[in-house]
């Protein structure tokens, strides 16, 4: 009894957490007609690959999923790259001021977007970054490189001393044993940690919007918010299956570490 | 997207770092600066720089002007006095707490009974349930906006069709749900809740599985019912995961961008405008940089008040730094 009343409240539940979702890859495949009707249509009647189509066809498309595709790759590289070996300092060793640092690196997460953002956009316009791809990689840098110092020294943290000493004894000096010994450890959590700063930097709308100021410097957030024209009215259809693109590496990416997630394994949580 | 680390979840104790060997302590000096300073120097040049460029800003007059010409006068502390006078600013930092609030208070509790929802199913519920949070969790913000938009779209939305049909609010199909403050701010809330309670449910139901069941079955058998149980021995054991996870989400809701410009741009008017977007509209509709870097650094400062009670309970929890 007790089972069933809780058994309807998840189906309520999942029907209603799952109904923005479903009804986003349900106007994907409907036809412009089917999209637009007063009374909507539950299940597409004539399924189409048209909206996907048109929504690849778009003139900056590819424009803009290859800026999207260089700026994240280079965010990723760098931070991992940087993060890993500062989160082995932070986890690894003792030093004065350790604690600070992490402190620091925390609040610099929680920081408002427009802070970064306006101090940003004044500095890159007198560099004359604005517009190119170093200006978004720095400020995803800046939001992303912070949490993978985290995300990883979470894992570092793990790594039993006893390990480490044991090299050690074994007359390894400090770059072999971080190299030979722990990096190896890690590596779950560097593909954890590279799907994070992935997902961040792929997902970002502010800093592209605000920084790129050309429809072919733009990234894929604000090709997908573009399609909303004034002039021509929203395609509806062409814009959910843009989205639905868009979400699909995110959302299997972020089923792949869900299980960290939500094991608690490094105990991270990112919120989108 | 913020990502933060909380060790609430039950995760197992952390390891202590190693004890300084002999060796290392020869070293200890060098290695780990040597390891810290390539991604310190880089964090220094794109978090610490802006923000002290920040701070430098919003004791000029730097606007649209300046962005051409590089010219700009300090004003000391004018750009402070004018926000402290002006009633957009106080007015939109009000709307920012209250919508917080609103914000926070929704997707808490509605996460706090999910998590013990979860707790209540069989594995094919609680699997299926656990995949639908985590695809509303994982949808970029940019792409839930959009289809929140199209959910509610005057004419053809699914929702305006529901409501509809029920025939209490009389014809809905063409309300067009961002002219009206109270509307903008009930999609606008849908849409944060629904993206915020994932995390808060599964985040607490990794710690409400770790309530000790000889407690709960002990306090059962005293005849208490299920309301008491949870009242008096899981919230008690919640506590520190709920004090997290609330700070947490008073800290990302505080900082809401995306969503509330691309559902209403802020509007109708300034309806909507909470400190993020108010900001921005000063800073990059307005091009009043000066005063736009002055709203945030008094914004920066007020989270920073967050954030330190936040790493206080973390520190609190057991998080080792």
């Amino acid at each position: 009894m007790k089972h069933k009343v809780a058994n309807t409240i998840a189906a309520i539940f999942c029907l209603v957490w799952a109904f923005p979702v479903y009804w986003m890859v349900n106007t994907a495949f409907k036809p412009r007609p089917e999209v637009m009707t007063p009374t909507p249509h539950f299940v597409p009647e004539h399924p189409t690959f048209d909206n996907f189509l048109n929504a690849v066809r778009q003139e900056h498309f590819l424009t803009n999923l290859r800026n999207s595709v260089i700026v994240v790759v280079l965010t990723v590289m760098v931070s991992i790259v940087l993060g890993i070996f500062a989160a082995a300092a932070l986890s690894r060793f003792r030093f004065r001021g350790r604690r600070l640092l992490m402190v620091v690196i925390l609040a610099v997460q929680m920081l408002p977007g427009t802070a970064l953002l306006i101090p940003m956009f004044v500095m890159f316009n007198q560099l004359d970054l604005l517009g190119t791809y170093a200006a978004l990689v720095l400020a995803y840098v800046a939001t992303v490189l912070p949490f993978s110092i985290w995300v990883m020294r979470g894992f570092f943290v793990t790594i039993p001393a006893e390990i480490e000493e044991a090299a050690r004894m074994d007359g390894a000096s400090t770059w072999r044993v971080l190299t030979s010994v722990l990096f190896p450890l890690v590596a779950p959590g560097v593909i954890s940690t590279g799907i994070f700063a992935f997902i961040a930097a792929w997902n970002d709308y502010l800093f592209a919007y605000t920084f790129m100021q050309d429809q072919s410097h733009y990234t894929l957030p604000v090709w997908l918010a573009s399609f909303t024209n004034p002039h021509t009215g929203t395609d509806f259809g062409g814009q959910m299956a843009a989205s639905v693109l868009f979400s699909v590496p995110v959302v299997v990416f972020f089923l792949i570490i869900q299980r960290n997630l939500v094991a608690g394994m490094s105990a991270g949580a990112v919120k989108g | 997207m913020t990502t933060v680390i909380t060790d609430a979840a039950g995760a197992p104790p952390a390891a202590p770092a190693p004890p300084a060997s002999h060796q290392r302590r020869r070293r200890r000096d060098l290695a780990p600066l040597v390891l810290l300073s390539p991604a310190g120097l880089v964090l220094a040049l794109v978090t610490l720089a802006p923000i002290g460029f920040l701070v430098f800003t919003s004791f000029t007059d730097y606007n649209q002007r300046s962005l051409f010409t590089g010219a700009y006068r300090s004003v000391g502390l004018d750009q402070y006095t004018d926000l402290l006078s002006s009633g957009a600013v106080w007015a939109s930092l009000v709307r920012t707490v209250l919508f917080t609030a609103a914000m926070v208070a929704g997707s808490v509790l509605i996460g706090m009974g999910v998590s013990h929802l979860l707790t209540r199913l069989g594995r094919r519920w609680r699997y299926t349930v656990t995949v639908v949070l985590i695809v509303a969790w994982a949808m970029p913000n940019v792409a839930s906006s959009l289809v929140w938009n199209w959910l509610f779209q005057p004419g053809y939305g699914v929702v305006n069709w529901g409501l509809d049909q029920l025939k209490i609010f009389g014809d809905t199909t063409n309300i067009d749900w961002t002219q009206d403050p109270t509307r903008a701010y009930a999609v606008i809330w849908l849409l944060i809740v629904w993206q915020a309670v994932p995390f808060i449910a599964l985040t607490l139901n990794a710690a409400e599985t770790q309530v000790p069941r000889e407690y709960l079955e002990a306090a059962r058998m005293d005849g208490a019912t299920e309301l008491t149980v949870y009242r008096i021995i899981t919230l008690n054991h919640l506590r520190p995961t709920l004090l997290l996870v609330t700070i947490l989400s008073v800290i990302w809701d505080y900082n809401v961008f995306n969503q509330i410009w691309l559902i209403s741009r802020g509007g109708p008017g300034d309806a909507t405008s909470t400190l993020g977007v108010y900001t921005y509209k000063t800073a990059f509709v307005g091009f009043q940089i000066g005063h736009g870097a002055a709203i945030s650094v008094v914004t920066t400062l007020l989270l920073l008040g967050l954030t330190a009670l936040y790493i206080r309970r973390l520190l609190k929890s057991g998080e080792d730094l």
